[in-house]
């Protein structure tokens, strides 16, 4: 028997009374993947993180976490294998510290105790948020806020993870803690789904891009190479973030996306000799 | 003129010891748009919500120094969201709420409401409800909201956060354009690839005080690489090795490399 992915949307449309926001959307996660969900605003990005979490039902076709359907789950259900960040953190985030915040993910798996603080500070500890544990979560500026919902969804330990644009506002160095934070769990076999607008973070984080126009996948394939193309992101709303454009512009060996790998590479031509 | 003068102004948030700015000193004239950049945490955010004279009039807590306003000021908060009024059922009255709120005569709310959507190309959706629109377009209503209200000083906090690639674009032409009208804009933002295009000047924060200040050729320095506060080209750059002084935009590198 083929093993269920993390992750099958098959055929699912879905609208907010009269105004469409899905048509006959099908993809799959595999475990381990990380997969970016782009498109213009209003494509249906964030609808998908609602579905998978499943504060919406689909109208039509079926979102497939595992081998649950997502139809017969309540959401506290599905939290024991997806975990999610939407849009608007500010509305998951409810408890008188961040630390009480992130425990009470596994608290309500029903791990034990031991455990809730294990996976709680591992999260914390991954997204340098260990200084923050002690504040209540609206003393923290939007952004930090954000990085909170983000431990809570790293400590339920869940299959998939998937985050509506996880870096806004954050600077370079809390945006590489998230990067490390995501790589790793992907390593582990957790599958990534995540909406971001960010392409930086998106070229240093993610390996597969799915874009969305008006409802419908209209691209689906290796980052790395669409986001150095700007005729093929054009169409779809998109720009190539800069270390792309700097490496489409000098003609660097490879194209990297990835800034470090940008660097080297330049280095490499830079000292006049080849590059692999 | 000046739009914006803070004379060394400290502040602390209510029940903390240590001030979230220090000693701030920035001058905002009208007809330019100042770019504050910084770690999380460095006081940007503060900054504006002293400028907006929200801090510490609604936040609580106390203000050391001189602030002085020329202008009537709006802010765009890093949560738009949280600044919907709530109480309209269409795009169109949204944006509406605060120009009546100042009570102007109805032929110029409409004529600042109407302004307003087309500058953020909101027309197609005037009619929408509100609740339904996604967070991007939400957040273009709630920038059309304060500019519908005319104000003289426009602050924004991470403005492009939850807009797309066009969208972003766009409203970085319309926050140069407000600059051209004689508006004085103070906006914080992470997005520091945009600021070369956008910014006359960058103010680096760095623990609530300002380090430098200058034009955006500021993104460039080998300090602001090591701060993780390069462009991405100049950061790039700084990684690889090579010799300063760095590119600061892709146009750049292209110069240097030929």
């Amino acid at each position: 028997m083929i093993p269920h992915p993390p992750l099958r949307l098959d055929g699912v449309s879905f609208a907010y009374g009269t105004v469409p926001a899905l048509a006959g959307l099908s993809f799959s996660i595999a475990p381990g993947e990380r997969a970016a969900l782009l498109g213009r605003n209003g494509a249906g990005k964030s609808t998908v993180v609602r579905l998978v979490a499943g504060l919406e039902r689909p109208d039509d076709g079926t979102v497939w976490v595992g081998d649950w359907d997502t139809r017969d789950c309540a959401p506290e259900r599905l939290a024991r294998r997806v975990g999610s960040v939407f849009q608007h953190a500010d509305q998951q985030l409810f408890a008188p510290t961040v630390r009480e915040d992130v425990r009470f993910g596994p608290r309500a798996l029903g791990v034990g105790e031991q455990e809730v603080k294990r996976r709680s500070d591992d999260a914390l500890e991954d997204l340098d948020l260990t200084p923050h544990a002690a504040h209540h979560p609206y003393d923290l500026p939007p952004a930090l806020r954000k990085l909170a919902a983000l431990a809570g969804a790293l400590a339920l330990e869940p299959a998939l993870l998937v985050l509506d644009e996880p870096t806004i506002g954050l600077d370079r160095a809390l945006c590489a803690r998230v990067t490390s934070a995501l790589l790793e769990r992907s390593a582990a076999g957790v599958a990534l789904l995540v909406i971001t607008h960010d392409l930086t973070f998106a070229a240093e984080t993610l390996q597969r891009g799915l874009v969305l126009d008006r409802g419908s996948l209209a691209c689906d394939g290796p980052l790395a190479g669409l986001l150095g193309d700007a005729t093929r992101l054009e169409p779809l709303g998109l720009v190539p973030p800069a270390v792309a454009a700097l490496s489409a512009a000098l003609d660097l060996p490879g194209r990297p996306v990835r800034a470090a790998d940008a660097a080297n590479v330049l280095a490499r031509v830079a000292r006049g000799r080849p590059a692999p | 003129m000046r739009s914006l003068t803070l004379e060394s102004a400290s502040f602390w948030y209510p029940a903390t010891e240590a001030p979230a700015l220090r000693e701030v000193s920035l001058e905002v004239a009208q007809g330019e748009v100042v770019a504050l950049v910084g770690a999380l945490g460095a006081g940007a955010s503060t900054l504006l919500l002293v400028a907006a004279d929200l801090a510490p009039r609604v936040t609580g807590g106390r203000l050391t120094g001189s602030v002085a306003r020329g202008d009537r000021s709006g802010i765009v908060l890093p949560t738009p969201w949280t600044q919907a009024s709530g109480m309209a059922f269409t795009v169109w009255d949204e944006v509406a709420f605060g120009p009546a709120n100042l009570g102007w005569p109805t032929h110029e709310i409409a004529r600042q409401v109407d302004r307003a959507l087309e500058q953020l190309e909101l027309v197609p959706l005037a009619s929408r409800d509100p609740a339904t629109l996604s967070g991007g377009e939400l957040q273009r209503v709630i920038i059309a909201s304060i500019l519908a209200m005319d104000p003289g000083l426009v602050l924004f906090d991470e403005p492009a956060a939850e807009l797309d690639a066009e969208a972003a674009r766009a409203l970085w032409r319309l926050i140069r354009l407000q600059a051209k009208e004689g508006k004085a804009v103070l906006l914080a933002t992470s997005a520091l690839d945009a600021l070369p295009d956008v910014a006359d000047r960058v103010v680096w924060l760095e623990d609530g005080a300002v380090r430098a200040i200058g034009t955006p050729e500021l993104l460039a320095d080998v300090a602001a690489c090591d701060a993780g506060l390069g462009t991405s080209v100049a950061s790039v750059w700084w990684a690889s090795g090579l010799p300063g002084p760095y590119p600061l935009t892709v146009a750049h590198a292209l110069q240097r490399w030929r």
